[in-house]
């Protein structure tokens, strides 16, 4: 280094101070981790298709079995675990004294009952999933 | 060589191994060491505290993130001090700041003269400004490799670890750099000596 070179390098050493660091603000470190577990933490899509939709795809899948059941149910033959409810639930007749309910009726009463305790159940499940989720 | 924050790298690993078994007081402890250093490094380089607070933050996050793939062929802090870098001087580059001319320095910002000699705190004070003032004049880059050589004191293998640049290309920027920067803190002190009289 010549003269010239050595006097810039002293009035930097003289100016630019180790210990005179810019220090970082309160708190710096606590933001610093809040920010890191909210940015850090698993969200919904990360899961595939399939998990983000569980609870519709379900629902969708179990009525359209209802629905298909209805459809396939044989009327009149034995023989079938299946057909045997049926025809258990078929010959359930609502008689109330004085009211004659439409045969229809029942199987409304029947089908409101299925559904609903469907509907808790699996609300029951579902909501106990997301909420155990960290 | 300094060590970077005074302290040294077997002590990270152990922290490091603790945080990769889940353990966050450990990374809060890492954090609590660097942080000083990895906001002074963004706060040189950017001129901005709010935005050296969000890259310092960045940098600790992104560390956080890939610290499974950290192979610590370097020390934690060097590796961390490289995000610190990379990210300041991006930023820099895109936001183009508008910088002062060396006119615009404000030479009774900090009353040099009129204060009390003894006042070591408001000198100091002065001193501070001027450089943060004279960094502004110079790129970037070498705002990054005066903050590493002469705050952290490092020597020019470990500033070329951190910044990706060789030795020879660090000396002769460091060379560019001393120049302009001692050109403008002489010129701002003259102004400031005039001001005065």
């Amino acid at each position: 280094m010549n003269n010239h070179e050595n006097n810039d390098e002293e009035l930097l050493r003289r100016f630019l101070n180790p210990e005179r660091i810019e220090r970082a603000p309160e708190g710096f470190t606590t933001k610093t981790l809040t920010r890191i577990r909210i940015e850090t933490r698993p969200s919904t899509e990360h899961y595939g298709f399939l998990a983000r939709n569980r609870v519709p795809l379900i629902s969708a899948v179990i009525t359209a079995g209802l629905i298909f059941a209805a459809i396939l149910i044989p009327a009149g033959e034995t023989g079938t675990i299946g057909s045997e409810v049926w025809k258990y639930f078929r010959d359930i007749t609502f008689t109330l004294p004085g009211i004659n309910l439409p045969k229809w009726a029942s199987y409304t009463m029947i089908g409101i009952f299925v559904m609903g305790f469907l509907d808790r159940a699996l609300s029951g499940i579902f909501h106990k999933g997301i909420t155990s989720k960290p | 060589m300094r060590q970077i924050s005074g302290m040294g790298p077997e002590d990270d690993k152990y922290y490091i191994g603790q945080v990769l078994k889940g353990s966050m007081n450990a990374f809060a402890y890492l954090v609590d060491k660097h942080k000083d250093k990895a906001f002074n490094l963004a706060f040189r380089i950017c001129g901005n505290r709010e935005e050296a607070e969000e890259i310092a933050q960045d940098a600790f996050l992104k560390a956080y993130k890939s610290l499974k793939d950290f192979k610590m062929k370097s020390s934690f802090a060097t590796w961390l001090f490289r995000i610190v870098y990379n990210t300041s001087v991006s930023l820099v580059r895109t936001r183009k700041k508008k910088v002062l001319s060396v006119e615009e320095f404000p030479a009774d910002a900090v009353d040099f003269l009129s204060m009390n000699v003894s006042d070591e705190e408001a000198a100091d004070e002065y001193r501070n400004s001027l450089v943060n003032f004279a960094l502004q004049k110079i790129s970037e880059e070498e705002r990054g490799l005066v903050t590493l050589y002469y705050y952290d004191e490092l020597d020019t293998v470990e500033i070329s670890g951190i910044t990706g640049i060789s030795r020879s290309n660090i000396k002769v920027r460091l060379f560019r750099a001393r120049q302009k920067m001692a050109e403008i803190i002489r010129k701002a002190e003259m102004k400031n000596v005039l001001h005065h009289e």
